[in-house]
């Protein structure tokens, strides 16, 4: 009987093809036409908090990020990707839940004293975010051909949790690892899906955000954590 | 149900779809009668090549897609196909299948199989009741017990509800040639209608002892896998077929695969999956013609080993 399991690979769980799951970033963007303009809002938003850096702004930003881990959690995750890939709908309770626990975060938080950064540091880290931002949604475009499956930050999965590690260094080291938790396992499931269903291309994206999950887990910058 | 599946039917809804005109090699072989096979335990006939849904009908809420696979649907009916293969295990197929069934308004010509997945062996009913609701049909033809997942419980169950004529008949089911030890054990010890595994021209495991089994038995053999997921055609499509697959009855690689399998004479009907019409219709062209011979099948088998 165990030795059956040897007999499995990654393929016999992958209940879908391709051409399913490209169509979802399709889907989801013609039902939500013209909303996605929130979502480019913010990431200018986001990006200007982060050139911002005072403790106000950090605030902005995780909350923020609580909204687009609500909003892709409750949307793509659990209306559109579960129905056809049952973990899906548990990563999206994940995703809400993060969404969540970053929301109170964001407003209960008390930050005593912030570490000053540069203003050249600030503006690359931001200017940063927004172009990669801007360009990892167009992966999937690469990966269909098909404009229309843009997969925009705040709205779909991946490009949200590839979002979020960066902008979680905002938070104090203390309580920083329990939000890269999420990223790191959503990373991995990712890079195992995508690359098992030939979408070879997508598997950039959770495999950065696993790189840097680990990389914020194992480095954590002193200049972005709490001295209160 | 049981449809009567005439020659004259078959050459109607070849007509019907256009194929004839595009296929004029798939009309001149069906010169003989389409292939059926009987169920040896009721002498029903059926199609001998029915239709898979694992990942192909899991579109999930999306409309095109779920037209799309209607489309496959219609085109299987229309070539004569009956039986449609699914399981509560894969995900939205049997609510996208009940859609694709309405639409089409179909069920008159569907030969509904099924499986029960779950661990819990009191819940077979229940699967059961949730699959007849997705699927829209008051009862399933067949119901199998997928993997042996809680074989047992379930078969029993099964069994009370053959009786009680909830369902017509019962089966088990393997794949990837798992457990061929304990489902040689459970086809001697119980009264099955069907068998489901896997056999391709590669995968002949169920040549040595299921197959000749099922014949002893007299149950019927449904074929999973019949094209080892796809990896056939990845493998060999870019290969020409053999000169002499025409004699075989093989006028392209899914009639070669297909014909492999049906030419054994121990199987009832295979199930090939797929989201495109014009693979379904390939595949329905291995349901007509000449079937390969004892010595054509090892002819097949060793020319696939040699590619
Ligand atoms: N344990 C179990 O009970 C069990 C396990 C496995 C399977 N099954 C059943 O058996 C069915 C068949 O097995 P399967 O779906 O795993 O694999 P399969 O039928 O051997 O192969 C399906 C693949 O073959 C491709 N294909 C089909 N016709 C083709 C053609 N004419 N030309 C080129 N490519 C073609 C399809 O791609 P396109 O979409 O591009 O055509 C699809 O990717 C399943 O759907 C399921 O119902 C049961």
């Amino acid at each position: 009987m165990d030795s059956n399991w040897l007999s499995y690979s990654l393929s016999d769980f992958l209940m879908f093809g391709p051409e399913v799951f490209l169509r979802l970033f399709v889907r989801i963007n013609q039902d939500i036409w013209p909303w996605q303009g929130i979502a480019v809002i913010m990431v200018v938003a986001i990006g200007a908090l982060l050139v911002r850096g005072d403790i106000l702004a950090r605030r902005g930003i995780l909350l923020l990020m609580a909204a687009a881990w609500l909003w892709s959690g409750a949307g793509f995750l659990m209306e559109y990707y579960g129905p056809v890939n049952l973990p899906a709908t548990w990563f999206g309770w994940a995703f809400v839940l993060q969404g969540a626990l970053l929301t109170v975060v964001a407003l209960v938080w008390r930050w005593d004293t912030v570490a000053e950064q540069s203003a050249m540091a600030r503006w690359s880290s931001g200017i940063g975010w927004v172009v990669i931002m801007g360009l990892s949604p167009l992966l999937t475009v690469a990966q269909s051909g098909n404009w229309h499956s843009v997969a925009l930050f705040a709205v779909t999965p991946h490009v949200t949790a590839l979002g979020a590690v960066p902008c979680m260094l905002v938070l104090p080291r203390r309580i920083r690892w329990l939000f890269l938790l999420l990223p790191l396992v959503w990373g991995l499931f990712s890079v195992a899906t995508l690359w098992t269903l030939g979408t070879r291309v997508l598997v950039v994206i959770p495999a950065a955000t696993l790189a840097l999950a680990v990389l914020a887990l194992l480095f954590s910058p002193r200049r972005a954590q709490n001295r209160g | 149900m049981a449809t009567e599946l005439t020659r004259r039917k078959f050459l109607m809804a070849l007509a019907a779809t256009g194929l004839s005109l595009r296929l004029p090699s798939l009309m001149a072989a069906s010169t003989g009668e389409t292939i059926t096979r009987t169920i040896p335990s009721s002498g029903e006939t059926l199609p001998a090549i029915g239709m898979g849904t694992w990942r192909t009908f899991n579109v999930g809420g999306d409309q095109y897609l779920i037209d799309q696979r209607t489309d496959v649907l219609k085109t299987f009916f229309d070539l004569g196909g009956t039986l449609v293969d699914s399981s509560p295990m894969y995900g939205s197929a049997a609510e996208v299948m009940g859609e694709a069934l309405d639409t089409l308004n179909a069920r008159d010509k569907l030969f509904s199989a099924t499986k029960i997945w779950t661990g819990d062996g009191d819940a077979t009913r229940e699967q059961d009741r949730a699959s007849r609701r997705k699927w829209g049909i008051e009862r399933f033809d067949l119901q199998q017990v997928h993997n042996l997942v809680a074989w047992q419980a379930h078969l029993e169950t099964l069994q009370q509800m053959k009786a009680n004529g909830e369902v017509r008949y019962v089966g088990i089911t393997t794949s990837h040639g798992r457990r061929h030890g304990d489902f040689e054990r459970i086809m001697e010890a119980e009264p099955l209608d069907f068998v489901q595994l896997t056999y391709n021209v590669l995968d002949r495991e169920a040549e040595e002892r299921l197959l000749p089994l099922a014949r002893e038995r007299g149950i019927a053999v449904i074929v999973n896998r019949p094209f080892q997921g796809g990896s056939l055609f990845q493998r060999f499509q870019s290969e020409p077929l053999p000169s002499w697959a025409g004699e075989a009855g093989c006028g392209n690689w899914a009639e070669f695969f297909l014909k492999f399998i049906l030419s054994h004479p121990a199987v009832t009907c295979a199930i090939p999956a797929t989201t495109k019409v014009e693979h379904m219709k390939e595949n329905m062209g291995a349901m007509v013609g000449p079937l390969p011979d004892e010595q054509q099948r090892s002819q097949m088998a060793d020319y696939v080993a040699g590619l």
